[in-house]
Protein backbone atom coordinates (compact mmCIF):
# COMPACT_ATOMS: atom_id res chain seq x y z
CA UNK A 1 0.00 0.00 0.00
CA UNK A 2 2.73 2.43 0.84
CA UNK A 3 4.68 1.41 -2.44
CA UNK A 4 1.60 2.69 -4.30
CA UNK A 5 1.33 5.67 -2.73
CA UNK A 6 4.89 6.86 -3.40
CA UNK A 7 4.16 5.41 -7.09
CA UNK A 8 1.29 7.35 -6.97
CA UNK A 9 3.23 10.91 -5.82
CA UNK A 10 5.88 9.78 -8.13
CA UNK A 11 3.72 10.25 -11.35
CA UNK A 12 1.99 13.38 -10.33
CA UNK A 13 4.93 15.48 -9.92
CA UNK A 14 6.35 13.69 -13.40
CA UNK A 15 2.45 14.97 -14.48
CA UNK A 16 3.27 18.77 -13.15
CA UNK A 17 7.10 19.02 -14.71
CA UNK A 18 5.58 17.86 -17.88
CA UNK A 19 2.46 20.21 -18.15
CA UNK A 20 5.32 22.72 -17.30
CA UNK A 21 6.89 21.35 -20.11
CA UNK A 22 4.80 21.53 -22.49
CA UNK A 23 4.54 25.29 -22.78
CA UNK A 24 8.40 26.27 -22.55
CA UNK A 25 10.70 26.60 -25.28
CA UNK A 26 13.25 24.10 -25.06
CA UNK A 27 16.67 25.13 -24.10
CA UNK A 28 19.25 26.70 -25.71
CA UNK A 29 21.96 24.06 -25.31
CA UNK A 30 20.02 21.64 -27.54
CA UNK A 31 19.47 23.88 -30.58
CA UNK A 32 23.04 25.10 -31.10
CA UNK A 33 24.25 20.98 -30.72
CA UNK A 34 21.70 21.08 -33.73
CA UNK A 35 23.42 23.63 -35.51
CA UNK A 36 26.52 22.64 -35.53
CA UNK A 37 25.76 19.48 -36.34
CA UNK A 38 24.60 20.84 -39.75
CA UNK A 39 27.35 22.79 -40.08
CA UNK A 40 29.34 19.98 -39.96
CA UNK A 41 27.11 17.42 -42.38
CA UNK A 42 26.72 20.25 -44.79
CA UNK A 43 30.76 21.20 -45.12
CA UNK A 44 31.83 17.13 -44.73
CA UNK A 45 29.84 16.59 -48.16
CA UNK A 46 32.18 19.58 -49.21
CA UNK A 47 34.96 18.71 -51.97
CA UNK A 48 35.40 22.57 -52.95
CA UNK A 49 35.95 23.14 -49.63
CA UNK A 50 38.17 25.87 -49.78
CA UNK A 51 37.27 27.36 -53.06
CA UNK A 52 34.02 28.38 -51.02
CA UNK A 53 35.80 29.51 -48.17
CA UNK A 54 37.84 32.08 -50.21
CA UNK A 55 34.04 33.59 -51.77
CA UNK A 56 33.03 33.62 -48.00
CA UNK A 57 35.58 35.15 -46.31
CA UNK A 58 35.87 38.05 -49.17
CA UNK A 59 31.89 38.37 -48.68
CA UNK A 60 32.11 37.83 -44.71
CA UNK A 61 34.74 40.66 -44.92
CA UNK A 62 32.26 43.21 -47.11
CA UNK A 63 29.24 42.23 -45.10
CA UNK A 64 31.56 43.25 -41.82
CA UNK A 65 32.30 46.73 -43.28
CA UNK A 66 28.47 46.87 -44.17
CA UNK A 67 28.16 46.38 -40.28
CA UNK A 68 30.42 48.72 -39.60
CA UNK A 69 28.95 51.57 -41.98
CA UNK A 70 25.85 51.27 -40.20
CA UNK A 71 26.76 51.34 -37.14
CA UNK A 72 28.38 54.85 -37.56
CA UNK A 73 25.48 55.80 -39.67
CA UNK A 74 23.19 55.00 -36.62
CA UNK A 75 25.58 55.45 -33.77
CA UNK A 76 24.51 52.01 -32.82
CA UNK A 77 26.48 48.77 -32.89
CA UNK A 78 24.74 45.71 -32.23
CA UNK A 79 27.32 42.80 -31.26
CA UNK A 80 24.91 39.65 -30.95
CA UNK A 81 21.63 38.89 -32.37
CA UNK A 82 19.60 35.81 -31.90
CA UNK A 83 16.09 34.69 -33.13
CA UNK A 84 13.75 31.76 -31.81
CA UNK A 85 10.72 31.12 -33.75
CA UNK A 86 7.54 29.15 -32.95
CA UNK A 87 5.00 28.49 -35.57
CA UNK A 88 1.64 28.76 -33.63
CA UNK A 89 -0.78 27.81 -36.48
CA UNK A 90 -3.31 25.89 -35.29
CA UNK A 91 -5.24 23.28 -38.06
CA UNK A 92 -8.23 25.64 -37.42
CA UNK A 93 -6.39 28.37 -39.06
CA UNK A 94 -4.62 26.58 -41.66
CA UNK A 95 -8.37 25.92 -42.83
CA UNK A 96 -8.64 29.23 -43.33
CA UNK A 97 -5.29 30.22 -44.54
CA UNK A 98 -4.10 32.28 -41.47
CA UNK A 99 -0.41 31.73 -40.31
CA UNK A 100 0.32 33.13 -36.90
CA UNK A 101 4.10 32.81 -35.44
CA UNK A 102 5.60 33.97 -32.23
CA UNK A 103 9.25 35.27 -32.72
CA UNK A 104 11.72 35.72 -29.82
CA UNK A 105 14.55 37.98 -30.54
CA UNK A 106 17.16 39.10 -28.13
CA UNK A 107 19.40 41.75 -29.35
CA UNK A 108 22.81 43.38 -27.22
CA UNK A 109 25.22 46.18 -28.55
CA UNK A 110 25.87 49.79 -27.57
CA UNK A 111 25.29 53.18 -28.13
CA UNK A 112 28.55 55.05 -27.14
CA UNK A 113 29.23 54.64 -23.66
CA UNK A 114 25.86 52.90 -22.66
CA UNK A 115 25.35 49.21 -23.14
CA UNK A 116 21.84 47.82 -23.64
CA UNK A 117 20.44 43.93 -23.76
CA UNK A 118 17.22 43.44 -25.26
CA UNK A 119 14.64 40.82 -24.90
CA UNK A 120 11.52 41.19 -27.16
CA UNK A 121 8.57 38.84 -28.80
CA UNK A 122 6.86 39.51 -32.03
CA UNK A 123 3.73 38.27 -32.97
CA UNK A 124 3.06 38.07 -36.78
CA UNK A 125 -0.29 36.98 -37.92
CA UNK A 126 -0.64 36.72 -41.53
CA UNK A 127 -4.03 36.73 -43.34
CA UNK A 128 -5.44 36.57 -46.84
CA UNK A 129 -5.22 40.40 -47.02
CA UNK A 130 -2.57 41.61 -44.35
CA UNK A 131 0.50 40.65 -42.44
CA UNK A 132 0.43 42.26 -38.90
CA UNK A 133 3.30 42.17 -36.37
CA UNK A 134 3.11 43.51 -33.44
CA UNK A 135 6.12 43.44 -30.27
CA UNK A 136 3.98 41.87 -27.50
CA UNK A 137 6.83 41.79 -24.99
CA UNK A 138 9.65 44.10 -23.87
CA UNK A 139 12.65 43.73 -22.06
CA UNK A 140 15.60 45.63 -21.61
CA UNK A 141 18.73 46.02 -19.22
CA UNK A 142 20.63 48.63 -20.06
CA UNK A 143 24.31 50.00 -17.96
CA UNK A 144 25.93 52.20 -17.06
CA UNK A 145 22.82 52.76 -14.30
CA UNK A 146 24.59 55.73 -13.28
CA UNK A 147 22.11 57.75 -15.22
CA UNK A 148 19.12 57.82 -13.28
CA UNK A 149 17.30 59.78 -15.54
CA UNK A 150 17.26 56.77 -17.98
CA UNK A 151 15.49 53.86 -15.73
CA UNK A 152 12.54 55.83 -15.22
CA UNK A 153 12.38 56.03 -19.48
CA UNK A 154 13.88 52.05 -19.89
CA UNK A 155 10.40 51.13 -18.15
CA UNK A 156 8.09 53.46 -19.77
CA UNK A 157 9.68 52.12 -23.26
CA UNK A 158 9.19 48.29 -21.76
CA UNK A 159 5.59 49.21 -20.72
CA UNK A 160 4.62 50.60 -24.71
CA UNK A 161 6.46 48.05 -26.20
CA UNK A 162 7.85 50.94 -28.00
CA UNK A 163 11.13 49.79 -29.15
CA UNK A 164 11.45 52.25 -31.88
CA UNK A 165 11.67 55.24 -29.66
CA UNK A 166 13.95 53.33 -26.98
CA UNK A 167 16.65 53.78 -30.00
CA UNK A 168 15.59 57.18 -30.91
CA UNK A 169 15.89 58.87 -27.79
CA UNK A 170 18.93 56.64 -26.63
CA UNK A 171 20.50 58.10 -29.28
CA UNK A 172 19.88 61.89 -28.55
CA UNK A 173 20.13 61.20 -24.80
CA UNK A 174 23.64 59.81 -25.47
CA UNK A 175 23.99 62.85 -28.27
CA UNK A 176 23.16 65.43 -25.56
CA UNK A 177 25.38 64.12 -23.48
CA UNK A 178 28.33 64.16 -25.61
CA UNK A 179 27.86 67.73 -26.12
CA UNK A 180 27.61 68.27 -22.52
CA UNK A 181 30.87 66.68 -22.02
CA UNK A 182 32.60 68.44 -25.17
CA UNK A 183 31.50 71.69 -23.83
CA UNK A 184 32.54 71.35 -19.87
CA UNK A 185 35.84 70.16 -21.34
CA UNK A 186 36.27 73.44 -23.07
CA UNK A 187 35.44 75.65 -20.51
CA UNK A 188 37.35 73.46 -18.57
CA UNK A 189 40.57 73.88 -20.53
CA UNK A 190 39.87 77.75 -21.64
CA UNK A 191 39.58 78.77 -17.83
CA UNK A 192 41.24 76.44 -15.74
CA UNK A 193 41.41 78.77 -12.37
CA UNK A 194 37.58 79.37 -12.55
CA UNK A 195 35.58 76.49 -13.45
CA UNK A 196 35.41 73.26 -11.59
CA UNK A 197 34.03 69.76 -12.65
CA UNK A 198 33.45 68.08 -9.10
CA UNK A 199 32.37 64.51 -11.18
CA UNK A 200 35.38 64.78 -13.33
CA UNK A 201 34.24 65.05 -17.34
CA UNK A 202 30.88 63.12 -17.35
CA UNK A 203 29.42 65.39 -14.42
CA UNK A 204 25.99 67.13 -14.58
CA UNK A 205 27.00 70.35 -12.69
CA UNK A 206 30.00 72.61 -13.18
CA UNK A 207 31.27 74.79 -10.42
CA UNK A 208 32.38 78.52 -11.14
CA UNK A 209 34.40 80.49 -8.58
CA UNK A 210 36.91 82.78 -8.95
CA UNK A 211 40.12 81.67 -6.33
CA UNK A 212 40.50 85.50 -5.34
CA UNK A 213 36.91 85.56 -4.00
CA UNK A 214 36.38 82.67 -1.68
CA UNK A 215 33.16 81.70 -0.73
CA UNK A 216 31.27 82.82 -4.16
CA UNK A 217 30.77 79.79 -6.65
CA UNK A 218 28.24 79.84 -9.05
CA UNK A 219 26.78 75.98 -9.87
CA UNK A 220 25.45 75.35 -13.43
CA UNK A 221 23.51 71.86 -13.30
CA UNK A 222 22.68 70.32 -16.15
CA UNK A 223 20.50 67.85 -16.64
CA UNK A 224 19.15 65.46 -19.40
CA UNK A 225 15.68 64.75 -19.42
CA UNK A 226 13.69 62.48 -21.25
CA UNK A 227 9.59 62.90 -21.09
CA UNK A 228 6.30 61.22 -21.92
CA UNK A 229 6.81 60.87 -25.29
CA UNK A 230 10.47 60.50 -25.61
CA UNK A 231 11.89 63.52 -25.93
CA UNK A 232 15.04 64.41 -24.85
CA UNK A 233 15.59 67.43 -23.43
CA UNK A 234 18.29 69.79 -21.53
CA UNK A 235 17.53 71.61 -18.25
CA UNK A 236 19.47 73.88 -16.74
CA UNK A 237 19.51 74.96 -13.53
CA UNK A 238 21.97 77.54 -11.07
CA UNK A 239 22.29 77.40 -8.21
CA UNK A 240 24.23 80.72 -6.02
CA UNK A 241 26.72 80.32 -3.17
CA UNK A 242 27.08 83.32 -1.71
CA UNK A 243 28.71 84.32 1.90
CA UNK A 244 25.92 85.76 3.95
CA UNK A 245 28.05 89.32 4.34
CA UNK A 246 27.31 89.22 0.07
CA UNK A 247 23.51 88.72 0.62
CA UNK A 248 22.91 91.24 2.96
CA UNK A 249 24.45 93.83 0.71
CA UNK A 250 22.60 92.76 -1.92
CA UNK A 251 19.76 95.53 -2.16
CA UNK A 252 18.67 94.95 -5.65
CA UNK A 253 18.09 90.98 -5.23
CA UNK A 254 20.09 90.16 -7.82
CA UNK A 255 21.24 86.62 -6.21
CA UNK A 256 17.42 86.11 -5.15
CA UNK A 257 16.70 86.60 -8.81
CA UNK A 258 19.76 85.18 -10.46
CA UNK A 259 18.36 81.31 -11.21
CA UNK A 260 15.20 83.09 -13.01
CA UNK A 261 17.82 85.63 -14.80
CA UNK A 262 20.08 82.70 -15.74
CA UNK A 263 16.87 80.78 -17.84
CA UNK A 264 15.53 84.13 -19.35
CA UNK A 265 19.62 84.42 -20.52
CA UNK A 266 19.87 80.46 -21.95
CA UNK A 267 16.99 81.80 -24.28
CA UNK A 268 18.50 84.36 -25.55
CA UNK A 269 22.18 83.54 -26.12
CA UNK A 270 21.87 79.44 -25.82
CA UNK A 271 23.94 77.37 -24.12
CA UNK A 272 27.47 78.00 -24.63
CA UNK A 273 27.03 81.78 -24.59
CA UNK A 274 25.30 82.05 -21.25
CA UNK A 275 27.90 80.03 -19.46
CA UNK A 276 30.55 81.70 -21.36
CA UNK A 277 29.16 85.12 -19.44
CA UNK A 278 28.80 83.95 -16.49
CA UNK A 279 32.50 82.75 -16.10
CA UNK A 280 33.25 85.96 -17.66
CA UNK A 281 31.85 87.78 -14.96
CA UNK A 282 32.88 86.07 -12.05
CA UNK A 283 36.04 85.78 -13.84
CA UNK A 284 36.66 90.13 -14.75
CA UNK A 285 35.34 90.86 -11.30
CA UNK A 286 38.72 89.94 -9.20
CA UNK A 287 40.90 92.09 -11.92
CA UNK A 288 38.75 95.59 -11.30
CA UNK B 1 -16.72 4.22 -9.56
CA UNK B 2 -17.59 7.98 -8.03
CA UNK B 3 -13.77 8.55 -7.00
CA UNK B 4 -12.64 7.63 -10.74
CA UNK B 5 -14.99 9.69 -12.46
CA UNK B 6 -13.94 12.66 -10.07
CA UNK B 7 -10.61 11.93 -11.79
CA UNK B 8 -11.47 12.19 -15.32
CA UNK B 9 -13.28 15.39 -14.47
CA UNK B 10 -10.69 17.13 -12.49
CA UNK B 11 -7.98 15.62 -13.95
CA UNK B 12 -6.78 18.62 -15.34
CA UNK B 13 -6.27 20.77 -12.36
CA UNK B 14 -3.41 19.55 -10.10
CA UNK B 15 -5.55 20.46 -6.95
CA UNK B 16 -7.96 17.94 -8.14
CA UNK B 17 -5.69 15.09 -8.35
CA UNK B 18 -3.42 15.89 -5.24
CA UNK B 19 -7.04 16.69 -3.12
CA UNK B 20 -7.87 12.82 -4.35
CA UNK B 21 -4.58 11.56 -3.26
CA UNK B 22 -5.03 13.26 -0.14
CA UNK B 23 -8.51 11.81 0.58
CA UNK B 24 -7.69 8.42 -0.61
CA UNK B 25 -4.34 8.41 2.18
CA UNK B 26 -6.69 9.45 4.47
CA UNK B 27 -8.95 6.82 3.77
CA UNK B 28 -6.44 4.10 3.84
CA UNK B 29 -5.37 5.54 7.36
CA UNK B 30 -8.65 4.95 8.89
CA UNK B 31 -9.36 2.27 7.37
CA UNK B 32 -6.07 0.58 8.90
CA UNK B 33 -7.04 2.10 12.30
CA UNK B 34 -10.05 0.39 11.98
CA UNK B 35 -8.12 -3.24 10.98
CA UNK B 36 -11.48 -4.11 8.72
CA UNK B 37 -11.83 -7.39 7.18
CA UNK B 38 -9.48 -8.27 4.30
CA UNK B 39 -11.97 -7.94 1.44
CA UNK B 40 -12.57 -4.10 2.28
CA UNK B 41 -9.17 -3.46 2.19
CA UNK B 42 -8.31 -5.24 -0.57
CA UNK B 43 -11.17 -3.11 -2.22
CA UNK B 44 -9.39 -0.05 -0.95
CA UNK B 45 -6.33 -0.84 -2.59
CA UNK B 46 -7.73 -1.72 -5.90
CA UNK B 47 -8.84 1.97 -5.65
CA UNK B 48 -5.16 3.18 -5.66
CA UNK B 49 -4.13 0.61 -7.96
CA UNK B 50 -6.77 2.04 -10.26
CA UNK B 51 -5.76 5.57 -9.53
CA UNK B 52 -2.21 4.66 -10.38
CA UNK B 53 -3.38 2.83 -13.26
CA UNK B 54 -5.36 6.31 -14.60
CA UNK B 55 -2.32 8.84 -13.74
CA UNK B 56 0.39 6.23 -15.68
CA UNK B 57 -1.84 7.10 -18.68
CA UNK B 58 -1.78 10.23 -18.40
CA UNK B 59 2.07 10.56 -17.33
CA UNK B 60 2.41 8.82 -20.63
CA UNK B 61 -0.30 10.58 -22.71
CA UNK B 62 1.77 14.16 -21.46
CA UNK B 63 5.54 12.62 -22.39
CA UNK B 64 4.46 12.15 -26.15
CA UNK B 65 2.71 15.65 -26.15
CA UNK B 66 6.12 17.37 -24.86
CA UNK B 67 8.06 15.19 -27.31
CA UNK B 68 5.78 16.64 -29.84
CA UNK B 69 5.91 19.93 -28.93
CA UNK B 70 9.58 20.17 -28.77
CA UNK B 71 9.65 18.81 -32.55
CA UNK B 72 7.06 21.39 -33.50
CA UNK B 73 8.96 24.69 -32.19
CA UNK B 74 12.08 25.48 -34.54
CA UNK B 75 15.01 26.98 -33.77
CA UNK B 76 16.91 29.40 -36.06
CA UNK B 77 19.57 29.84 -33.51
CA UNK B 78 21.74 31.73 -35.46
CA UNK B 79 24.43 32.75 -32.51
CA UNK B 80 26.31 30.01 -31.14
CA UNK B 81 28.07 29.84 -27.93
CA UNK B 82 31.06 31.67 -27.79
CA UNK B 83 33.12 29.05 -25.48
CA UNK B 84 32.65 25.73 -27.68
CA UNK B 85 35.58 23.00 -26.86
CA UNK B 86 34.97 20.96 -29.80
CA UNK B 87 37.53 21.03 -32.94
CA UNK B 88 35.64 23.06 -35.98
CA UNK B 89 37.54 23.37 -39.27
CA UNK B 90 38.49 27.32 -40.45
CA UNK B 91 35.52 26.84 -42.50
CA UNK B 92 32.79 26.00 -39.98
CA UNK B 93 34.06 29.10 -38.47
CA UNK B 94 33.57 31.36 -40.85
CA UNK B 95 30.58 29.92 -42.12
CA UNK B 96 29.55 30.46 -38.28
CA UNK B 97 30.79 34.39 -38.62
CA UNK B 98 29.34 34.70 -42.05
CA UNK B 99 25.72 33.93 -40.50
CA UNK B 100 26.40 36.07 -37.27
CA UNK B 101 27.13 38.90 -39.60
CA UNK B 102 24.69 38.33 -41.47
CA UNK B 103 21.99 38.10 -38.59
CA UNK B 104 23.57 41.65 -36.90
CA UNK B 105 22.95 43.40 -40.55
CA UNK B 106 18.85 42.07 -40.37
CA UNK B 107 18.73 42.92 -36.84
CA UNK B 108 19.10 46.69 -37.72
CA UNK B 109 15.95 47.01 -38.83
CA UNK B 110 14.85 46.69 -35.02
CA UNK B 111 16.66 50.08 -33.99
CA UNK B 112 14.24 51.75 -36.81
CA UNK B 113 16.95 52.64 -38.91
CA UNK B 114 19.10 50.45 -40.94
CA UNK B 115 20.54 50.39 -44.55
CA UNK B 116 21.78 48.83 -47.76
CA UNK B 117 25.37 49.83 -49.18
CA UNK B 118 24.36 50.82 -52.45
CA UNK B 119 26.89 51.83 -55.92
CA UNK B 120 26.25 55.15 -55.39
CA UNK B 121 26.21 55.60 -51.14
CA UNK B 122 23.25 54.04 -49.26
CA UNK B 123 19.45 53.31 -49.34
CA UNK B 124 18.23 53.76 -45.58
CA UNK B 125 15.15 52.32 -44.30
CA UNK B 126 12.84 53.87 -41.50
CA UNK B 127 10.57 51.80 -39.77
CA UNK B 128 7.55 52.96 -37.56
CA UNK B 129 5.35 51.39 -35.28
CA UNK B 130 3.25 52.34 -32.62
CA UNK B 131 2.48 50.73 -29.04
CA UNK B 132 4.21 47.88 -30.48
CA UNK B 133 1.98 47.60 -33.79
CA UNK B 134 5.25 48.11 -36.19
CA UNK B 135 3.50 50.09 -39.49
CA UNK B 136 4.89 51.69 -42.33
CA UNK B 137 8.21 51.65 -43.75
CA UNK B 138 10.10 54.56 -46.12
CA UNK B 139 13.61 54.69 -47.53
CA UNK B 140 15.68 57.28 -47.93
CA UNK B 141 18.07 56.82 -51.27
CA UNK B 142 21.53 58.75 -49.84
CA UNK B 143 24.39 59.71 -53.01
CA UNK B 144 27.75 59.52 -50.99
CA UNK B 145 28.86 62.59 -52.38
CA UNK B 146 30.30 66.07 -51.54
CA UNK B 147 27.80 67.50 -50.51
CA UNK B 148 25.45 64.57 -49.71
CA UNK B 149 22.09 64.17 -51.71
CA UNK B 150 19.06 63.08 -51.64
CA UNK B 151 18.77 60.69 -54.69
CA UNK B 152 14.87 59.61 -54.26
CA UNK B 153 12.58 58.58 -51.34
CA UNK B 154 9.23 57.38 -50.04
CA UNK B 155 8.66 60.44 -47.51
CA UNK B 156 5.22 61.91 -48.17
CA UNK B 157 5.25 65.42 -49.22
CA UNK B 158 3.30 66.97 -45.70
CA UNK B 159 6.64 65.53 -44.40
CA UNK B 160 8.90 69.01 -43.77
CA UNK B 161 11.63 66.59 -45.32
CA UNK B 162 13.49 69.60 -47.09
CA UNK B 163 13.25 71.82 -43.82
CA UNK B 164 15.22 69.07 -41.71
CA UNK B 165 17.75 68.07 -44.72
CA UNK B 166 18.97 72.06 -44.63
CA UNK B 167 19.26 71.61 -40.95
CA UNK B 168 21.37 68.44 -40.62
CA UNK B 169 21.91 66.30 -43.72
CA UNK B 170 25.49 68.25 -44.52
CA UNK B 171 26.44 68.35 -41.08
CA UNK B 172 24.99 65.55 -38.67
CA UNK B 173 23.47 62.80 -40.63
CA UNK B 174 22.67 60.23 -37.15
CA UNK B 175 20.59 63.91 -36.56
CA UNK B 176 18.92 64.05 -39.78
CA UNK B 177 18.18 60.05 -39.51
CA UNK B 178 16.52 60.41 -35.87
CA UNK B 179 14.68 63.37 -36.92
CA UNK B 180 13.08 62.28 -39.93
CA UNK B 181 12.74 58.72 -37.44
CA UNK B 182 10.71 60.79 -35.20
CA UNK B 183 8.57 62.77 -37.48
CA UNK B 184 7.56 59.49 -39.67
CA UNK B 185 7.36 57.50 -36.06
CA UNK B 186 4.73 60.46 -34.96
CA UNK B 187 3.25 60.55 -38.46
CA UNK B 188 2.82 57.05 -38.62
CA UNK B 189 1.47 56.95 -35.05
CA UNK B 190 -1.43 59.51 -35.62
CA UNK B 191 -2.37 58.01 -38.71
CA UNK B 192 -2.82 54.74 -36.57
CA UNK B 193 -5.03 55.92 -34.31
CA UNK B 194 -7.83 57.94 -36.38
CA UNK B 195 -7.57 55.00 -38.91
CA UNK B 196 -8.71 52.34 -35.63
CA UNK B 197 -11.11 55.53 -34.39
CA UNK B 198 -12.82 54.88 -37.78
CA UNK B 199 -12.96 51.43 -37.53
CA UNK B 200 -13.30 50.01 -34.15
CA UNK B 201 -15.56 53.51 -32.68
CA UNK B 202 -17.82 53.44 -36.23
CA UNK B 203 -21.12 53.17 -33.66
CA UNK B 204 -20.34 55.73 -31.94
CA UNK B 205 -19.05 58.29 -34.92
CA UNK B 206 -22.14 60.17 -35.81
CA UNK B 207 -20.63 61.38 -39.25
CA UNK B 208 -17.29 60.37 -41.17
CA UNK B 209 -14.00 61.45 -39.54
CA UNK B 210 -12.71 64.92 -41.23
CA UNK B 211 -8.53 64.98 -41.58
CA UNK B 212 -6.34 66.30 -43.40
CA UNK B 213 -3.20 64.52 -44.84
CA UNK B 214 -0.65 65.00 -42.08
CA UNK B 215 -3.34 63.51 -39.75
CA UNK B 216 -2.99 66.34 -37.26
CA UNK B 217 -6.34 67.90 -37.35
CA UNK B 218 -8.98 65.48 -36.70
CA UNK B 219 -12.76 66.49 -36.40
CA UNK B 220 -15.12 64.15 -35.86
CA UNK B 221 -18.72 64.19 -33.91
CA UNK B 222 -19.92 61.46 -31.68
CA UNK B 223 -22.08 59.98 -29.20
CA UNK B 224 -21.70 59.06 -26.38
CA UNK B 225 -23.68 55.68 -26.50
CA UNK B 226 -24.05 53.72 -29.61
CA UNK B 227 -27.86 53.52 -29.47
CA UNK B 228 -29.81 55.66 -27.25
CA UNK B 229 -30.97 59.17 -27.61
CA UNK B 230 -27.73 61.21 -25.89
CA UNK B 231 -26.73 63.80 -27.77
CA UNK B 232 -24.27 64.50 -30.23
CA UNK B 233 -20.52 66.01 -29.02
CA UNK B 234 -18.08 67.68 -32.19
CA UNK B 235 -14.81 67.34 -31.36
CA UNK B 236 -11.64 68.68 -32.84
CA UNK B 237 -8.03 67.80 -32.37
CA UNK B 238 -4.99 69.76 -33.25
CA UNK B 239 -1.47 67.99 -32.71
CA UNK B 240 0.48 70.99 -33.00
CA UNK B 241 3.98 69.01 -32.33
CA UNK B 242 4.22 66.86 -35.55
CA UNK B 243 6.72 65.01 -33.22
CA UNK B 244 4.25 63.62 -31.11
CA UNK B 245 1.08 61.47 -31.17
CA UNK B 246 -0.90 63.51 -28.77
CA UNK B 247 -3.10 66.48 -29.38
CA UNK B 248 -1.82 69.61 -27.65
CA UNK B 249 -5.45 70.96 -28.59
CA UNK B 250 -8.56 69.72 -27.71
CA UNK B 251 -12.26 71.18 -27.81
CA UNK B 252 -15.18 69.51 -27.32
CA UNK B 253 -18.46 71.46 -28.09
CA UNK B 254 -22.02 70.65 -27.52
CA UNK B 255 -24.78 72.35 -29.83
CA UNK B 256 -22.02 74.97 -30.51
CA UNK B 257 -21.16 75.97 -27.35
CA UNK B 258 -17.91 75.21 -26.02
CA UNK B 259 -18.26 72.56 -23.25
CA UNK B 260 -15.28 71.25 -22.50
CA UNK B 261 -11.51 72.33 -23.40
CA UNK B 262 -8.22 70.80 -22.64
CA UNK B 263 -4.68 72.68 -22.85
CA UNK B 264 -5.93 75.00 -24.91
CA UNK B 265 -4.03 78.66 -25.48
CA UNK B 266 -7.90 80.50 -25.47
CA UNK B 267 -10.74 79.70 -22.69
Amino acid sequence: MDSQLVEARALEAEITALRRACVEPPAPGEDTSRVRKSFRETYQADSEGWELSKDLRSHLGHLESEIQFLSTLTGISIRHYSKKTEDLTSTEMTEKSIKKVLQRHRLSGNCHMITFQLEFQLLEIQNEESLSSVITDLSIIMEPTEYSELSEFVSRAEERRDLFMFFRSLHFFVEWCEYRKRTFKRFKEKYPEAVHLSEGASSSCMGIRNPSRPGFELVIVWRIQIDEEGKVLPKLDLLTKVPLQALELDKNGVIETAPLSFRTLLGVLGIEATLESLIKSLHTEASN
Amino acid sequence: MELANTLSQDGESRGGVLAHLERLETQVSRSRKKMEEPQSAQAEESALGTRIHELRRLRDKLRAEVKQHQASVKASTTNVEPDQTLEITEQESLKRKWENVKAILQAYRFTGISGKLTSRGVCVCISTAFEGNLLDSYFVDLVMRKPLQIHHHSIPVFIPLEEISAKYLQTNIQHFLFTLCEYLNAYSGRKYQADRLQSDFEAFLAGPLQRNSLCNLLSFTYKAEPEGQSFPFCARLLYKDLTTTLPTDVTVTYQGKRKYCTFCSHD
